[in-house]
């Protein structure tokens, strides 16, 4: 790739469980239908991390087992037990502990009681950094900030911890406040290339017939290319109809979500976050 | 009518010749460009995967809009109440605008020629319409572009028969109420486009009716259409032969780096084709030895940049291999082969504008030659092109065994 700074990896147990056709979790691993040629196949927490290991990631993420947060049941008492059993099991198969920071994945769902003692075992695991996992799926906003503060209380303070999934600015502003350090979603390209742009007054909805003739910027507060070269109408011919439009909003969500990072290091750290 | 001139909006000075090939410098409106150059095709007010600062990094100096499609998006209302493609593309370099006519014959169902103007169905709602010579350069007006194309009347170069006179004569005919519909003389540039198909003699009429004109500029129309090379290169000749001195010729439509050299060779200055971009949008890269298919499976292992004499920022960033698994999967492979490309084209217009003015023209056309044809196998038809041109490639070429 060329990148000289860092990359992080996951696990691929998500994208396995969301996206394969058939896919099952058992003790072992990720039991799943292999997309190239249909035989069944397994991803363990070891396989897993030997992957990780091969493409060397500054920060690898456990396997875990991780369940949809509208799930109710034993369901997210057994999954929240595998990811603490399947914590050694990727501790003990990490190849490269001096290169790679293992990250381990709180589970529990929304359950006090259950992310309690996820957050006790893993935290006794003595891991170089920890996720919040398992959220960001179809939960109420009032269960979620409430897992996340939960979690940020019992993590130690020391350690970075990062709420996977979680890309609108307010839900990034909130977590912040409440203890989280890093965050991470397809959002901000996604929502790119379906013709919205991120601002400071929420959502810009480029398709939008008014947008074909408002010669501003996106953002006027905003300094990053696309801001400095391109109106709201020119995007709007764009978007949704030429490749450009996207790779253009894409480039302004992506300053916009590097500025609010910015915003929010500085203003803490120079104490005026609560401005 | 005949006999009027009309306004320029340019100056060409030629700097430098060898033979028929020339160095100029060609001072549009928004911008002094130094031909032999390649523009790049915009087709929508966008080249597809470059932004505006690429484009200057590059040194795009002329892009091109297709008036078709920017009638439809964004439409020429907008564009003339913003004030111009160049405000609303934000590109403050220079602009060209075909006629609309061709993608109007090529692209659209039913598409009728008669002496009022071009008849098709309208892609929106299947009405019939009708893009007049006026039309057309009205609405180039309203786009406001450095240099405007007539509506002509191009027929495939694979036509023949009474149509292709047909054509000729109406294009003449054409040219002369573009000229009176033209309402901004001393901002944009009306070139004449030469027709006449592969006959020798209709080309020939073609060029007096429209150098009598005294248009600012001119183009070569009607090839670059599945003629064969041979008959292509001859038609070049004869009208870079036939066209004033003192004027830019822009032959429609090459793309191809050999092409462009022996065009160039042969006398010519402009060019504009969607090859370079389209082709990398297939996963082809365009190198010194011609051209790399990313797509082949010993890409996947070859850890080189696309071209090793290529200083652009793809080929300083990325390996063939890294491309490989872009290319027909995502958009950023378009991308990226597509910036190389067009860095590419540029890096050619100058080194045929510098190797001209430099008075080393010859040695560039033999060192291009030699990289494209290793075992000098030079196709017959540049042999014969570059015989004409006055170069001497003998040295490029080991004659085949019978």
């Amino acid at each position: 790739m060329n990148w000289p700074r860092a990359l992080l990896t996951d696990s691929g147990g998500f994208q396995m469980v969301s996206l394969l056709h058939l896919a099952d979790i058992t003790e072992e691993g990720v039991t799943f239908q292999s997309p190239v040629d249909g035989k069944p196949m397994l991803l363990t927490p070891e396989d897993s991390i030997q992957i990780q290991n091969k493409i060397g990631a500054d920060i690898i993420m456990a396997l875990d087992d991780v369940v949809k947060t509208t799930t109710t049941g034993p369901r997210v008492e057994e999954a929240m037990y595998r990811t603490l059993r399947w914590i050694d099991r990727c501790i003990a198969a990490h190849s490269r502990p001096h290169e790679q920071n293992l990250f381990g994945i709180v589970q529990g769902g929304l359950d006090p009681q259950l992310r309690d003692i996820c957050l006790e075992g893993l935290v006794a695991r003595n891991l170089p950094g920890y996720a919040i996992g398992g959220l960001a799926g179809g939960e109420g906003k009032d269960a979620f900030w409430r897992v996340v503060a939960q979690c940020t209380a019992g993590l130690p303070e020391d350690k970075p911890r990062y709420v996977m999934g979680i890309g609108f600015p307010l839900d990034i502003v909130v977590c912040t406040a409440l203890g989280a350090d890093m965050y991470d979603c397809v959002y901000p390209t996604r929502t790119a290339r379906f013709g919205s742009a991120l601002v400071s007054e929420g959502v810009l909805r480029l398709t939008h017939a008014a947008m074909a003739t408002d010669y501003r910027p996106l953002d006027s507060s905003c300094t990053c290319m696309v801001c400095k070269r391109y109106t709201r109408a020119y995007l709007h011919t764009l978007v949704t109809k030429e490749a450009m439009g996207s790779q253009l909003v894409s480039y302004h969500n992506i300053s916009h979500m590097m500025q609010l990072s910015r915003n929010l290091h500085s203003s803490i750290l120079e104490g005026r976050f609560p401005e | 009518m005949l006999g009027i001139s009309p306004s320029m909006a340019l100056r060409f000075e030629v700097l430098a010749r060898h033979n028929r090939a020339r160095a100029s410098r060609l001072t549009l409106p928004h911008y002094e460009a130094l031909t032999p150059l390649f523009m790049p095709v915009g087709t929508q007010g966008t080249i597809k995967g470059l932004t505006n600062d690429q484009l200057e990094d590059l040194d795009c100096q002329i892009i091109l809009g297709n008036t078709y499609h920017l009638a439809l998006r964004p439409g020429a209302d907008l564009l003339d109440t913003i004030g111009g493609l160049h405000k609303f593309m934000n590109w403050p370099r220079a602009l060209l605008t075909d006629s609309g006519g061709f993608q109007m014959v090529s692209l659209l169902h039913l598409a009728d020629i008669t002496e009022e103007g071009v008849t098709f169905q309208s892609p929106v709602d299947g009405k019939p319409m009708l893009l007049t010579p006026e039309d057309s350069i009205q609405i180039q007006n309203k786009i406001g572009a450095d240099i405007i194309m007539a509506l002509d009347d191009v027929v495939k170069t694979t036509t023949t028969g009474p149509r292709v006179e047909e054509a000729m004569y109406r294009t003449l005919r054409w040219i002369d109420r573009c000229i009176a519909a033209h309402s901004r003389p001393h901002e944009q540039n009306l070139f004449g486009i030469v027709q006449g198909g592969l006959d020798p003699q209709l080309r020939d009429i073609c060029l007096e009716g429209l150098v009598a004109r005294n248009l600012p500029g001119y183009a070569i129309g009607g090839l670059a259409g599945g003629e064969g090379k041979d008959a292509f290169w001859r038609v070049v000749a004869q009208c870079t032969a036939g066209l004033p001195e003192d004027k830019p010729r822009y032959v429609m439509g090459i793309g191809f780096p050999l092409d462009i050299v022996v065009c160039t060779a042969l006398g010519a200055d402009m060019y504009d084709c969607v090859y370079p971009t389209r082709t990398a949008r297939f996963g082809s890269a365009l190198v010194s030895e011609g051209v790399l298919r990313l797509t082949h499976a010993a890409m996947a292992t070859d850890y080189r940049p696309l071209d090793s004499s290529c200083t652009c920022m793809v080929c300083k960033r990325y390996t063939r291999a890294y491309l490989h698994t872009l290319v027909t999967k995502e958009a950023m492979g378009s991308q990226l082969v597509s910036y190389h490309n067009i860095s590419h084209m540029m890096q050619l217009s100058r080194n045929l504008h510098s190797s001209i003015l430099e008075g080393r023209f010859p040695e560039f056309v033999q060192s291009f030659l030699q990289k494209q044809f290793p075992k000098g196998d030079v196709p017959d038809w540049v042999c014969n092109a570059m015989d004409v041109a006055g170069i001497d490639i003998s040295m490029c070429r080991i004659p085949q065994s019978a």
